[in-house]
């Protein structure tokens, strides 16, 4: 047997090594090729942000900056035209204030419910609600907030036609499962002796989750309600539709908020001129919002998952001052808080003791108190549930009747008994193969980049950031990208295709944090073993990691694919609402489903809120089968795993 | 007076523990098969064997933490004052302040020291401040850690040494007044000179609790145990006053585990 060594010599040629590191063109390339897709989230960052300034910039040049940011008075289509943001900056923070103050608790309740007391049968039936209750597109809500809602407070209370009230319970409804996602994590993160400790000492189940539990996941819930109130602060659809069209402070009026500002401007019900351009004025200030908001949350978050080495959380703590600062703000006003709670319960501990005399309380106190509590905590589920099924039964009950074989292949018109969504759903068929032609790759090659080949370095957290905050972008300011970035600085026009580029950068974060995900799940062992046996890094990703990961990637991209097709808000400056046909290329106009519902819902007839209603249930039924797609891949997958 | 000193006899062995065939399954596992014996109060008693015989199983239905793992059930009875403790009718919540419990890993809570002990009489009911003080302060000084701690009680016990957050956990364990401190593996995770002071400790605290203590060192048995059962294999090899243990077992399995030719 000749050694490797030997046997050049033998032919007698010079002694090489033969272990030196060669140029590997393909491997090169396709590094280069996945950095590439990472990096795009740079260029898509930079374009929210050109398009902001760049579509503010005729605005400022009329109005002065600190009038804009100072001003009390928003009249954007009399003859005296007055820009001062304040109004809207209100309205926005009492739509999304009110609607944590009941979508909050409601949300921490439920999760405290689902991870500490909730039986595994009670978990695998309330999770599934709890994430079809996510999975429901913001014009469902809208829709319902609007037809269903707002009628009872116009009835019984004396409220207009459009008011706030409605708009917040169904945007409390709509954070509550963002809360009640993230909360469980940070709770089921506690570790598990602390709760054993807590037994062993004699506490109920109770007490062990309200005073060791849930302190110890503080940090975790306060994130939740951050990104829950981001969410608030960003939903469009449902203020647009419900909240009606002017400044006002009173709940049973309408209101204003930012986003239903630039909702206005995207559906033309602006005149074009300096109220227009406004709208991205204002979209810098929801931006600003929302971003700051979200990415603190988000942030906690990241510092929660990596804190559990000291070192680790060091270095977070050293990176950013802006960031600490805000946490420290953010701390300041939670001490603040906790010290009033502190005092009014000293205070209500003395009346107690004045009233036990020294008594201390049985256990049968105790456990009154434990169920009390566990029945407070889980009637939200409850309320979650009775809400979700309203939802629906009224849908199908207004809609059933306007669905046929007729309505699916016809096309759009003026007479309801004749309009079909045939053009519609192609449109929303068409809209989401594009998007998964862009997003697929990209979003796949940029967490396989970030995941099996990117170094700890700051560009890669600075990447990896920078993602994660594009999901923290509220969905009009994805309108206002596609309509000035995509439309018209690259010239795309109101087309397919800038929609689903718009569409590609909203659903990227997601994707990228799904195929990470499935990439993860691959043991470790597995790149060893190739790695071992000569294989490059790309060998080893596209051979062994990939061929493991594929299910929970797909999985990932139908989910992301069936948020996509819901939004409306992204896709409002662009959809041609007079579309009659099909798209028949890429640069044509088109409408897709969530535009159609919103247009009719607004019809002044009301047979066309039949209409509307039967396309909800087409949009819930394609989002359904998607969803179920997913699922079935995810439990194959799972079935034949062999590791 | 005959009468009399029958009472007294009852009396002095109130506060034993009597295990009557107790069995444990986790599944399809039978961790403890048909265990009996007699913890005397006011005694150490240490559990050894080596790892997966059982012995923190048991330890555990003594506080009926296996309450708390689905999957896990208990059969057979624990009698403990008249009452079978295992029995359907008593809620562990109650039984786990009479029998405290110290866990193998130093578990503080993420509180101030105050606040870690301080934390059960709070949950039983007790604000007022300068009881808590009391209690607290007594609960240190019994768990020999005052001296070091007594000035900074507000800091975190997460700053304190293993040995420290140890002996905290014992001194939050006393501040419930058990009857009964069942210990799982105590020292495992400390060094040397911190096991050394808790073994004082135990010594320290058989005059006023009954100690169970489960334990892989056996030179620490022998120092701290009045009476030693030994595991295998979820039974109960061999069980009697520790000095007979270590210097004479009656079993081939219990001389060959100490003399260490084992397996």
């Amino acid at each position: 047997m000749t050694h490797l060594w030997n046997r050049k010599k033998s032919k007698g040629a010079v002694q090489k090594n033969p272990f030196h590191q060669r140029f590997n063109f393909s491997e090169k390339t396709i590094v280069i090729l996945l950095f590439i897709a990472a990096s795009l989230a740079i260029f898509f960052s930079a374009a929210i942000l050109y398009t902001l300034i760049d579509g503010a910039i005729p605005f400022f040049q009329k109005v002065s900056i600190i009038d804009f940011l100072t001003g009390l008075t928003w009249i954007p289509t009399e003859s005296v035209q007055l820009f001062g943001v304040l109004p809207l900056v209100i309205n926005t923070l009492i739509i999304a204030g009110v609607a944590l103050l009941i979508g909050a608790p409601l949300g921490v309740a439920a999760s405290i419910y689902l991870s500490e007391f909730a039986s595994d049968r009670v978990r695998s039936i309330v999770k599934p609600i709890i994430e079809l209750l996510a999975g429901i597109p913001s014009i469902v809500f809208a829709f319902f907030a609007l037809m269903f809602i707002s009628p009872y407070f116009v009835d019984n209370f004396g409220a207009s036609y459009f008011n706030a009230i409605s708009a917040i319970i169904v945007i409390a409804i709509m954070i509550m499962p963002i809360i009640i996602s993230i909360s469980d994590d940070a709770m089921k993160a506690v570790p598990n002796h602390l709760r054993e400790t807590s037994l062993a000492l004699g506490a109920t189940k109770w007490e062990t989750a309200t005073k060791i539990v849930m302190p110890a996941a503080s940090s975790g819930i306060m994130a939740s309600i951050l990104l829950g109130l981001a969410r608030g602060i960003g939903e469009t659809m449902v203020v647009l539709m419900v909240a009606g069209g002017r400044v006002g402070y009173d709940l049973l009026q309408p209101m204003l908020p930012m986003s239903g500002y630039i909702g206005r401007v995207a559906t033309g019900d602006m005149p074009p001129g300096l109220s227009h351009s406004a709208g991205f004025a204002v979209g810098i200030v929801l931006f600003v919002m929302a971003y700051g908001i979200n990415s603190l949350g988000a942030r906690i978050v990241l510092r929660i998952k990596t804190s559990t080495s000291v070192k680790s959380a060091k270095v977070a703590k050293k990176r950013n001052i802006i960031f600490r600062i805000l946490l420290r703000i953010s701390e300041g006003i939670l001490f603040v808080f906790l010290k009033i709670g502190g005092a009014i319960k000293s205070v209500f501990n003395k009346i107690r003791n004045l009233i036990r005399k020294g008594k201390l309380p049985s256990l049968r106190e105790r456990y009154w108190k434990q169920r009390l509590g566990i029945g407070v905590i889980g009637s939200s589920i409850i309320i979650a549930f009775i809400f979700l099924i309203i939802l629906l039964w009224f849908v199908f009950s207004e809609g059933l009747s306007g669905l046929s074989p007729t309505f699916l292949t016809s096309y759009p018109s003026r007479f309801p008994e004749k309009a079909g969504i045939f053009p519609v759903i192609m449109g929303s068929v068409y809209l989401m193969l594009l998007t998964m032609i862009f997003a697929a790759p990209i979003g796949i090659g940029a967490a396989i980049y970030l995941n099996e080949f990117a170094k700890d370095t700051r560009y890669t957290r600075f990447l990896r950031r920078i993602i994660q905050n594009l999901a923290g972008v509220p969905s009009i300011v994805f309108g206002l990208l596609g309509y000035l970035f995509f439309a018209h600085v690259l010239g795309f026009g109101m087309s397919l295709l800038s929609a689903s580029l718009v569409l590609t950068i909203m659903v990227l974060p997601i994707i990228v944090v799904a195929t990470e995900e499935a990439l993860k799940s691959v043991p470790d062992s597995f790149r060893e073993a190739a790695r071992g046996v000569g294989s490059t890094r790309w060998q080893t990703v596209r051979h062994h990691v990939l061929p493991n990961a594929i299910p929970g990637i797909s999985t990932g991209l139908i989910l992301s694919l069936s948020r996509a097709i819901g939004e409306t808000a992204p896709v409002l400056f662009i959809v041609s609402f007079f579309t009659k046909t099909p798209p028949s290329g890429i640069m044509d106009g088109f409408t897709a489903l969530p535009s159609q519902i919103f247009y009719w819902a607004q019809h002044a007839k009301p047979e066309f809120h039949t209409l509307a209603a039967s396309t909800i249930i087409v949009l819930l039924f394609i989002l359904l089968g998607m969803n179920t797609i997913a699922i079935i891949i995810r439990q194959r997958a799972q079935s034949k795993r062999d590791w | 007076m005959n009468k009399n000193i029958k009472r007294e006899e009852i009396d002095k062995h109130r506060g034993d523990l009597r295990l009557d065939n107790v069995n444990v399954h986790y599944g399809d596992n039978h961790a403890i098969i048909d265990v009996s014996m007699f913890i005397k109060q006011k005694h150490v008693t240490a559990f050894i064997g080596p790892s997966g015989c059982g012995k923190s199983t048991l330890l555990r239905c003594l506080n009926r933490m296996n309450d708390e793992i689905v999957g896990c059930k208990t059969d057979g009875s624990i009698y403990w004052g008249g009452i079978d403790i295992l029995g359907k009718d008593v809620d562990p919540v109650p039984l786990r302040r009479k029998v405290g419990m110290v866990f193998q890993k130093p578990n503080p809570f993420p509180k101030s020291i105050f606040d870690n002990i301080a934390y059960a009489p709070r949950i039983h009911g007790i604000r007022d401040k300068k009881k808590l003080i009391e209690i607290v302060e007594k609960s240190l000084k019994d768990a020999a850690l005052f001296e070091e701690v007594g000035d900074r009680l507000g800091d975190s016990a997460m700053g304190l040494s293993g040995g420290q957050q140890q002996r905290l956990c014992i001194a939050r364990t006393l501040a419930i007044q058990p009857e009964v401190i069942l210990m799982d593996e105590p020292c495992s995770a400390l060094d040397p000179i911190a096991t050394a002071k808790i073994e004082d400790l135990i010594e320290e605290l058989k005059k006023n609790y009954t100690v169970i203590i489960v334990t892989h060192n056996m030179q620490q048995a022998a120092r701290v145990s009045d009476y030693t059962g030994f595991f295998y294999l979820g039974k109960l090899i061999e069980f009697g006053e520790t000095k007979q243990i270590f210097e004479n077992p009656k079993e081939d399995l219990t001389e060959k585990y100490m003399t260490g030719r084992f397996g």
